[in-house]
């Protein structure tokens, strides 16, 4: 569940570390994010910390503005890593005591290095936009080492536009023989600078932007941002609207794991695993068409309910369709999961355990995949959870084979909720009389919700106006993406593209502000060497 | 549309596609690829979607321009051999669209390479592509 942010812990800075220390071990050891705010006289970080019985706390600390320095928690929690990266270049704040940091982390090489860093509230969005489009040209910094690692060694890049990529993204990889020894991220190719932007809209048109942020779990993100206004306006939606959004959630659930299904058999080389799944996740598609009137960006959640009803006829055939869908889903990969070419291709391929998905703060199917019950519909149930009985997955092994299965069953897991809302759908209706135009009362709310990918984070500051004072978004691919390079090392070059999508990355989600620079010598990003012996085979 | 067809003159055949997303959200990517799938299927047009440039007849961009992917997209456009067309694909590649005002956005495709055509939308349809596509080939 979301909710408005009441109480927050203060600390003093120099204490940070202590603190979360003492949290961590009472239990609330997930670190959801950290959000930083320009309080104009201070910036102020928020770290959010969960525990994984659903229970959120905030621990908030003030930095000056003309000393931005604090001490970095990647000592304690290793996935803090990127966070506090995103942060630097985006709010200028310097975190010591890490190896890594220097360079452009988040903005393009070219941003001037002196320039104030975009998110502060002085700077405007226009002049950054100038300074940009003056520059010529805007190489990015390959990742380079400063010792090869042993002379047989090749350094092999693949991307940033590279055929075995939907979107773009930078791998180095440190090649001995077939063997993959270190592999290297740099992404940001997406960044577009939406949080920003969100700042200068109203409410209601920031749900269209928000959405846009990725256009395969969209209706995830403006179900997140609506979740967290609505607590700071105290509004409660119409029963018969959070039945609605939760089956259209279900829905895009079902419509993204089939095209993540889909593209893992084209990376495996199987494409009629592909043809088929895309072939019949049509019917899902027209579904959304026919609810909300766009294949994609279903700008279908709004403040205080959502945006058109459904219509009793829609929600029989709804029923119909995605029953028959979860016939032809279950036949089809029975199929197609047990044949050797998957098995093969996708077993014991891509392997790490539940401690390691825990260091690096890893959210969604992922974590699942590893053992850990880890749902955000079931630790913090929101929207018409709480109405539907149905189970959550999971899985021992933790490997590429794991997280198809465990997507498979969560497709037939969704069809399954959605017959029950369906079955149970309360009358009366769910569209407000009016959109929402007004302000918004000063406080600070967060939004919390099981996207496609696993658990999206939105946090909301509103200021008593028309626009969010600040909107920060943690998606699920940023706290996956971490792990995937460390999960590389060992493998073979062939497994490369299956293990990149295993955990079905959203770069347009997680560029939306944040690129990922991990080059080695002057800065080692990842806390590699906890994983090597468990990654040798 | 004739203009554009004149374009590729003699060499006019079945048109090879390369997809380049200059920063999209991703939905104009999902219904690029989906174009090609059994329910639209592209292909029976002769059209192909190819993993390098410089086979290409065709660039299809999705997204804004980030200032990332700016040059990426200037050095892809000169990979592929003249005659060539470029289409931008979605409201974003026509003109920035929600993004524009957004600070590492330049504007739409058409401020980095000349394009030919471009097909709105948010996301456009599998069927815009497929109907652009199929003209463009077999002529209006």
């Amino acid at each position: 569940m979301s909710g408005k942010i009441q109480s927050k812990m203060f600390v003093e800075p120099g204490t940070i570390l202590d603190i979360l220390k003492k949290e961590v071990d009472n239990g609330f050891s997930h670190l959801v994010t950290v959000t930083a705010v320009d309080l104009k006289e201070s910036i102020e970080l928020i770290y959010h910390l969960s525990d994984l019985k659903g229970n959120i706390k905030h621990v908030s600390t003030r930095i000056p503005r003309d000393k931005p320095e604090i001490a970095t928690v990647t000592t304690l929690t290793p996935g803090a890593d990127f966070y506090e990266r995103e942060i630097t270049d985006l709010f200028g704040i310097s975190f010591y005591g890490k190896q890594t940091t220097t360079g452009r982390f988040i903005l393009p090489e070219c941003y001037p290095p002196g320039s104030p860093p975009p998110l502060l509230k002085n700077v405007d969005s226009n002049q950054v936009k100038d300074t940009l489009g003056k520059q010529e040209t805007c190489e990015f910094k390959a990742t380079t080492l400063h010792a090869p690692l042993s002379p047989e060694s090749v350094v092999v890049p693949v991307g940033p536009y590279h055929p075995a990529f939907k979107e773009p993204e930078y791998f180095s990889l440190v090649i001995d023989g077939e063997r993959i020894v270190k592999a290297f991220l740099r992404i940001g190719f997406v960044h577009r600078g939406i949080e920003k932007a969100a700042e200068t809209r109203s409410y209601l048109r920031d749900i269209f932007l928000l959405e846009r942020v990725c256009g395969i779990c969209s209706a995830s993100h403006s179900w997140c941002f609506v979740e967290a206004v609505e607590k700071l306006l105290g509004v409660e939606p119409p029963s018969r609207a959070t039945y609605l959004r939760t089956i259209v959630a279900e829905l895009e659930r079902i419509h993204s794991h089939s095209l993540w299904l889909g593209l893992v058999g084209y990376w495996i080389g199987f494409e009629s695993m592909f043809m088929w799944v895309w072939g019949i996740r049509e019917e899902i598609m027209n579904l959304m068409e026919e609810i909300s009137g766009n294949r994609v960006h279903k700008s279908f959640v709004t403040i205080g309910g959502v945006r058109r009803d459904v219509s009793d006829s829609l929600l029989r055939k709804i029923q119909e369709i995605t029953k028959e869908f979860g016939k032809q889903f279950e036949n089809l990969l029975d199929t197609l999961v047990s044949s050797e070419e998957v098995i093969e291709r996708t077993k014991g391929i891509g392997k790490y355990d539940i401690e390691v998905a825990r260091k690096f703060c890893t959210v969604g199917p992922v974590r699942r995949a590893a053992g850990e019950l880890f749902d955000v519909r079931k630790l913090e149930p929101y929207g018409a959870y709480t109405e539907v009985d149905f189970e959550v997955p999971t899985e021992e092994e933790g490997d590429v084979y794991s997280l198809i299965k465990i997507r498979v069953k969560e497709v037939l897991e969704s069809i399954n909720i959605i017959h029950q809302l369906i079955e149970k759908m309360p009358s009366g209706n769910p569209v407000p009389s009016r959109y929402f135009m007004g302000t918004v009362p000063e406080g600070e709310a967060y939004g919390r919700i099981e996207a496609p990918r696993g658990e999206l984070f939105y946090y909301v500051k509103a200021n008593n106006t028309h626009n969010p004072y600040r909107v920060k978004i943690r998606t699920p691919t940023l706290a996956n993406i971490q792990l995937v390079a460390n999960i590389l090392e060992g493998y073979s070059i062939s497994d490369f593209p299956v293990i990149v999508t295993s955990i079905d990355p959203c770069f347009s989600c997680m560029d939306r502000v944040t690129v990922i620079n991990s080059s080695t010598g002057e800065k080692t990003v990842l806390p590699v060497k906890l994983l090597k012996e468990k990654r040798r085979r | 549309m004739t203009s554009i067809n004149s374009k590729l003159g003699f060499r006019k055949k079945s048109l090879w596609v390369y997809h380049f997303n200059s920063g999209g959200c991703n939905g104009c990517d999902i219904e690029f690829v989906a174009s090609l799938t059994p329910r639209f299927d592209l292909e029976r047009y002769g059209v192909q979607l190819v993993p390098s440039p410089r086979h290409a007849d065709v660039l299809v961009v999705t997204g804004p321009v980030t200032k990332n992917s700016e040059g990426a997209l200037k050095t892809i456009y000169d990979q592929i051999p003249e005659p060539k067309i470029v289409v931008a694909f979605g409201t974003c590649a026509c003109s920035g669209g929600v993004f524009n005002n957004c600070y590492n956005i330049l504007g739409g495709a058409d401020k980095v390479v000349p394009v030919d055509i471009k097909v709105p939308g948010c996301p456009p349809k599998p069927e815009a592509l497929v109907e652009l596509l199929k003209k463009l080939t077999l002529g209006d």
